[in-house]
């Protein structure tokens, strides 16, 4: 992984009719479900990838066929160790739902098929490979049984 | 006819150029130009570019958006049309499980091809397969 502050980020920031509300919640789930994050309420980012530039590009088109206006920018952060606090933030996400997962894990009756699927959806939001999920991997493979490898 | 999308294509333009070449247009050529290029070769129809006739509307892939255009009606191609949706776009509810895999093998057959033309000509034996193989399981 490159160096924090050389990361390009992708902002989107975009308003959207009241009405429906279920427009402003598809676009708000689509938005979670990246593992975007919200800035001060204000605007949403993400690690600059060829994937989440094209996700964000299609949600912008969504946005505009919904009546909506949505700006999308590609920026770097300028002063030292902001691009290491974002970072952070983005791991402190994913790694919660990570937590979540292990104490699941280390209940007596566990949902495997779940907790498998649960992975595989935070680990598709964890841009900086968090130690963590090499962990619930691990676990989860010990946890189905027969042999590990 | 002349079809133009942008480079590097993926798993819903390798769908879009089987799709034509196979149900709309037989003798297909296909032109690329960089992501975000502005200028678009005239006399070509573009695809899977923001803001063109064919390309994502309503949250859906462009591959949806042809079958809707060109009046294709097919319960396999609906379903290839939803496998793609799930690959290529963020979606709540993912029912087929053959998405995830057929995005990660798109993107392999790009890397392993020498240009995007290779790569769309290598692509349409995946939907080749997808087709034959959704066609041969009892409809939904």
């Amino acid at each position: 992984m490159e160096q924090p502050q050389e990361i390009t980020w992708v902002l989107l920031v975009y308003k959207i009719p009241r009405e429906p509300t279920s427009s402003r919640a598809t676009i708000w789930r689509k938005l979670k479900r990246l593992g975007a994050l919200l800035l001060h309420d204000a605007v949403w980012v993400l690690p600059a990838t060829p994937w989440t530039r094209e996700q964000f590009q299609w949600l912008t088109v969504e946005i505009g066929e919904l009546g909506g206006e949505a700006y999308l920018w590609e920026s770097h952060l300028l002063l030292n160790g902001q691009a290491e606090a974002l970072v952070q933030q983005f791991q402190a996400h994913v790694d919660a739902a990570y937590q979540e997962i292990l104490e699941e894990l280390s209940q007596e009756c566990t949902d495997l098929v779940t907790l498998s699927r649960k992975y595989q959806q935070v680990r598709a939001q964890d841009y900086f490979h968090s130690a963590l999920g090499t962990h619930v991997r691990e676990r989860l493979m010990r946890a189905r049984g027969g042999f590990v490898t | 006819m002349k079809w133009v999308t942008w480079e590097q294509v993926g798993v819903d333009r390798m769908a879009c150029a089987w799709l034509i070449t196979k149900y709309i247009d037989r003798d297909a050529e296909f032109l690329f130009v960089p992501a975000g290029h502005k200028l678009l070769p005239e006399g070509a129809e573009p695809f899977d570019i923001p803001g063109v006739r064919l390309s994502h509307h309503r949250g859906h892939c462009t591959f949806h958006t042809m079958l809707r255009e060109y009046d294709l009606r097919d319960p396999v191609l609906e379903r290839i049309a939803r496998v793609v949706d799930e690959a290529d776009t963020v979606q709540d509810v993912m029912l087929e499980p053959a998405a995830t895999g057929l995005d990660v093998i798109c993107q392999g057959i790009r890397l392993i091809s020498p240009d995007d033309l290779v790569a769309l000509e290598r692509g349409k034996l995946v939907y080749e397969a997808l087709y034959a193989q959704l066609a041969s399981e009892p409809t939904q």
